[in-house]
C-alpha cells in the first residue's frame, strides 16, 4: 500500500510539473495578458543591494555590469555589502567604487559573518529608493534590467518581481550544459503558469526586486528566522517571495530582465548548491504546512499546489527512488528514461539557440546524464538537507580559512 | 549581533564613510533550543550514517551479484501450484489417452485376428473351386463328344421310330376292320390297341430324352449359365478376399499408429514424472527446489553443498546438498536485478527448512569465503 501511495504522490507531483510546462507553452504562445503590464515611464528610485562573500574579482565586474545600466544614473545606487570576505573581495569592491562613478556606489561590511539574508537587510538600512532590488554578486546584468523591473511595479498589487538567469558558462561541461536547459525551461515554461496568476513561488535571488514598504515589512521577519535559535541564513529569495505572497501581493518573473550568473562547473560545487536549495525548498515546505490553513485561504489554488507537491515530490522522491532501485534496481537503466532526456535536450537546445543564442549548448546529448543527477540528487539531496537543517553557511562560497560563525538570535518574540 | 559599515562612493560623498547598523540586543539561543538541536543533531547524523550505510551496501550487493554467478534462488512450490495442478491434470488425460488407445488396438487387433482368418479361409475356398471347375470341364471334354454322339443315334432311332409309328394307323384301321368283320374279339382288339398306345407313348419318351440330350450335350459343350455361376462365385471370393486386405491393411496401421501413440505418451509420462511440477504435485511432502541460472550450470551437480548466507552474501553455512538436477529449461526474475534470465531447476535436500525461503542460496562453494 505505501509504494504505491508514494508512486501515486509521485506521479501526481510529475503531473502538475508536466501540466505547468504544457501550460507554459500555450500561456506563451496564446495569451500575452498572462505578462504583466509594464510601463517604462515609471522610474521610482531605485537600490541594488549586493551582498558578497568571498565572490574576488566577480563582485568588480557586477558593479561593472550595473554601472552600465541605461537605467537614469540619479535614479539607482548600488549598495555591496560584505560579509566579512575572507578573500579581496571587499578590495574590488572599493576599487569599483572608485572606477564606476558614473553611479552612486556604497561599500559596507559586517562586523560579522552573518549570512546572505541578514546582509541584504544590513544594506537595506542604507537605502531610502522605492524599490529594492537584491542581486548576486557573481551575475552579469543585461543594461535593461533595470527598466525592465521597475517597469512591472506600474501594474497595481505587484509586490515582487524577478528577471530570468541566463548562463554564462553553458558549455565548460556537462554539468553546466545540463544546468543551461533547466534553467532556461524554468525561466520560460515552469514559471509561466505562475506568472499568469502573478503568484511565481521563487524568485531567484540573483535578480530580485521588491518594493521597499514591503521588504521592511518583511525583514523583521528575516532576520528572526531561526532553526531551533540557528539563524536562517539561506534561501531568503523563496523565503521573500512566500512572504510577498502571504501580504495580498502579486509575484511575477519578467524574462526580459535579464542577468547572467556562472553556474557550477564540477559535480560537488553543484552538490553544494543543490543541497542548500533543497534546504530552502524543505524548510518553505514545514513552514507552508505550518500555516496551511492561511495558505489556503489567502493564495491561488495554483499556488498552494506548487508551495506543497514540489517540495512534497523532492521528499517522496527520495522514497520512490529507493523503492524502485530495490524492486527493480536496473529500470532507470533501460531505455525509456535516457530516450526522454535525450529528446527533451534536443528539442530545448534547439529551443535555446534559436531564442538565446548567447546560451547556445554545444553538445545536447548531454542532457542524458540528467537521467543520472536525478537519481543522485533524489537520493542524497533530499535526506541530506533533511539532516543538515541546522546550516547556516554560504553553501558554495564557503573556504577553508573562514567558517561561519553562528549569530544566536534566540526566539522569535524576542 | 552582526554590525556592519558602509562606505559611499567618490559621487556620492568624498570619503568612504562608516555607516552603523541599527544596535540589536543580542539573544540567547534558549537551554530548550540546545537540546532539541543537539538530539536533532545525533539523529541527523545516526540517519545519514544509516543512509551511507545503506547506499554502500546497496552498491555492494549490486556489484557483488553483478560478478557472482553462484547463486541459486530457492523456489517453494505449494501443493496448489497452477504450474504443478496444471502438470497434473496433463497427466491424468495422457493417461486417460492411453487406456483409451489401449482399448481401441485391442478392439482392432481382435478385429485383424478376425479379418484373417476369414482371408485365409476364402483362400482355400478358391484352390478347390478351380481344381472344381478344372475336374468339370475335364469330365466334359470326354464326356460331350459322347453324349453328342449318342443323341445322333437317338434321333436317328427316333426318326426310324417316327417311320414304324405312321404304319401304325393302318394297323389300328384294320384292328378295326377286324373287329368289326369280327375277325377278333373286343378283347384281343382291346389289347392289341393298348400295345399300339405304348408303343406310341415310348416315342414320345424317346423324343423327350432325346431333347434333355441334346441339352446335356450342349451344357458339356458350350459355356452356359452355370459355368457363369460358378465363375461369379469365384470373382466374387476374390473380390471379397481383396476388400479384406485393404482392411487388414488400413487396420494394421492404424495399430501401429496407435501402438506409437502410445508410446509417445508413455515416454512423456516417463518424462514428465521427472519434472519437478510433478515430484511436486504427487508428492505428500514439501519439497525444496531452486532455480539455477545458466552461469552457474557447473556447480549445479547431485550431491554438490548448497550455502545459505546471511544478507544473501557473507556468513555461510551449509544448509543441505543437491538432489538432483531437472534437465527442463525454466525462466526466472533475476532476484537482485529484476531482469528476466534462463536456467533450470534443482532439487535440494534442506536440512534447514528455512533456507527455502532465503532469497538466494549459493550451490558448490561459499561465495566470499565465510
Amino acid at each position: 500500500m505505501a509504494p504505491i501511495l508514494l508512486w501515486l504522490i509521485l506521479v501526481l507531483c510529475l503531473l502538475i510539473s508536466v501540466v505547468k510546462y504544457l501550460m507554459g507553452i500555450i500561456l506563451k504562445f496564446s495569451f500575452p495578458s498572462s505578462k504583466a503590464r509594464k510601463d517604462y515611464t515609471y522610474e521610482p528610485t531605485v537600490s541594488v543591494l549586493m551582498p558578497c562573500f568571498n565572490e574576488g574579482k566577480t563582485v568588480y565586474e557586477t558593479i561593472e555590469s550595473i554601472s552600465k545600466s541605461n537605467y537614469p544614473n540619479e535614479k539607482f545606487e548600488v549598495i555591496a555589502q560584505d560579509d566579512c570576505s575572507a578573500d579581496d573581495s571587499y578590495e574590488w569592491m572599493l576599487k569599483a567604487q572608485r572606477d564606476f562613478t558614473n553611479i552612486r556606489i556604497r561599500t559596507g561590511r559586517n562586523e560579522v559573518n552573518s549570512g546572505k539574508a541578514r546582509s541584504v537587510c544590513n544594506a537595506l538600512q542604507h537605502s531610502t529608493a522605492e524599490v529594492i532590488i537584491s542581486i548576486d554578486s557573481d551575475c552579469i546584468f543585461h543594461p535593461d534590467a533595470i527598466r525592465e523591473l521597475t517597469a512591472c511595479f506600474a501594474e497595481p498589487g505587484m509586490g515582487s518581481v524577478g528577471g530570468r538567469v541566463g548562463v554564462r558558462n553553458p558549455n565548460d561541461s556537462v554539468i553546466t550544459a545540463i544546468q543551461t536547459i533547466v534553467y532556461y525551461s524554468a525561466f520560460q515554461l515552469y514559471k509561466i503558469p505562475e506568472n499568469w496568476t502573478r503568484s511565481v513561488c521563487c524568485i531567484s535571488g540573483c535578480l530580485f526586486a521588491i518594493r521597499r514598504e514591503l521588504l521592511l515589512e518583511i525583514e523583521p521577519v528575516i532576520r528572526a528566522r531561526h532553526w531551533f535559535g540557528i539563524p536562517v541564513n539561506q534561501g531568503e529569495d523563496r523565503f521573500l517571495t512566500h512572504q510577498t505572497l502571504l501580504r495580498g501581493y502579486g509575484t511575477y518573473i519578467n524574462n526580459d530582465a535579464l542577468c547572467w550568473t556562472t553556474v557550477p562547473n564540477t559535480l560537488s560545487v553543484l552538490f553544494k548548491q543543490q543541497l542548500r536549495w533543497r534546504r530552502s525548498i524543505v524548510r518553505d515546505f514545514f513552514f507552508t504546512l505550518r500555516t496551511l490553513p492561511q495558505h489556503v485561504w489567502k493564495l491561488h489554488p495554483n499556488t498552494v499546489l506548487t508551495l506543497v507537491l514540489v517540495p512534497l515530490g523532492a521528499l517522496v522522491g527520495f522514497l520512490v527512488v529507493v523503492t524502485a532501485l530495490t524492486t527493480d534496481p536496473l529500470a532507470w537503466a533501460g531505455p525509456l528514461p535516457l530516450i526522454t532526456a535525450l529528446g527533451i535536450g534536443a528539442v530545448l537546445t534547439w529551443v535555446i539557440k534559436k531564442y538565446s543564442a548567447r546560451e547556445a549548448v554545444a553538445h545536447p546529448l548531454a542532457f542524458a546524464a540528467y537521467v543520472a543527477w536525478t537519481l543522485v540528487s533524489s537520493l542524497f539531496l533530499t535526506p541530506l538537507a533533511l539532516c543538515t537543517m541546522d546550516s547556516a553557511d554560504w553553501g558554495t562560497r564557503i573556504i577553508e580559512q573562514t567558517e561561519p560563525q553562528e549569530v544566536p538570535v534566540g526566539n522569535i518574540n524576542s | 549581533m552582526e554590525t556592519s559599515t558602509v562606505s559611499t562612493s567618490p559621487s556620492a560623498a568624498a570619503s568612504p564613510a562608516a555607516v552603523a547598523e541599527p544596535k540589536r540586543a543580542p539573544v540567547k539561543q534558549s537551554l530548550h533550543y540546545r537540546l532539541v538541536i543537539a538530539l536533532y543533531r545525533i539523529f541527523a547524523i545516526a540517519v545519514l550514517y544509516l543512509v551511507l550505510a545503506g547506499i554502500l551496501a546497496y552498491a555492494f550487493v549490486m556489484g557483488f551479484y553483478a560478478v557472482n554467478s553462484s547463486w541459486a534462488a530457492p523456489v517453494i512450490l505449494s501443493a496448489v501450484d497452477e504450474k504443478s495442478l496444471d502438470f497434473r491434470d496433463k497427466l491424468v488425460i495422457s493417461q486417460q489417452t492411453i487406456e483409451d488407445l489401449k482399448v481401441d488396438s485391442n478392439k482392432l487387433q481382435s478385429g485383424l485376428t478376425e479379418m484373417k482368418k476369414h482371408r485365409g479361409a476364402l483362400l482355400e475356398l478358391e484352390p478347390e473351386l478351380q481344381q472344381a471347375i478344372a475336374r468339370e470341364r475335364s469330365h466334359n471334354r470326354t464326356t460331350g463328344p459322347e453324349l453328342a454322339t449318342l443323341d445322333q443315334q437317338k434321333q436317328a432311332d427316333n426318326v426310324k421310330t417316327q417311320k414304324v409309328l405312321a404304319q401304325l394307323k393302318e394297323v389300328e384301321a384294320n384292328i378295326n376292320k377286324d373287329l368289326s368283320a369280327g375277325l377278333i374279339t373286343k378283347g384281343d382288339a382291346a389289347t392289341q390297341l393298348a400295345a399300339l398306345n405304348t408303343a406310341q407313348g415310348a416315342y414320345t419318351d424317346s423324343r423327350i430324352a432325346e431333347i434333355l440330350l441334346t441339352d446335356s450335350v450342349l451344357d458339356k459343350t458350350t459355356t452356359g449359365t452355370n459355368s457363369l455361376d460358378v465363375l461369379e462365385k469365384q470373382a466374387e471370393l476374390r473380390s471379397e478376399v481383396a476388400q479384406l486386405d485393404v482392411a487388414i491393411s488400413v487396420a494394421e496401421k492404424q495399430f501401429q499408429e496407435e501402438s506409437r501413440q502410445i508410446d509417445r505418451l508413455r515416454q512423456a509420462i516417463i518424462t514428465a514424472k521427472q519434472s519437478p511440477y510433478y515430484l511436486n504435485a504427487s508428492g505428500q511432502q514439501r519439497l525444496n527446489f531452486a532455480f539455477v541460472p545458466y552461469d552457474n550450470q557447473a556447480n549445479a551437480v547431485a550431491g554438490a553443498p548448497v550455502y545459505d548466507c546471511y544478507l544473501n552474501m557473507v556468513l555461510c553455512h551449509n544448509v543441505g546438498t543437491v538432489k538432483q538436477v531437472f534437465t527442463g529449461e525454466e525462466q526466472a526474475v533475476h532476484p537482485i536485478f529484476k531482469t528476466q534470465i534462463r536456467g533450470f531447476l534443482v532439487q535440494m535436500n534442506l536440512d534447514h527448512a528455512e533456507s527455502a525461503k532465503s532469497k538466494t542460496v549459493f550451490l558448490g562453494r561459499k561465495p566470499v569465503l565465510f
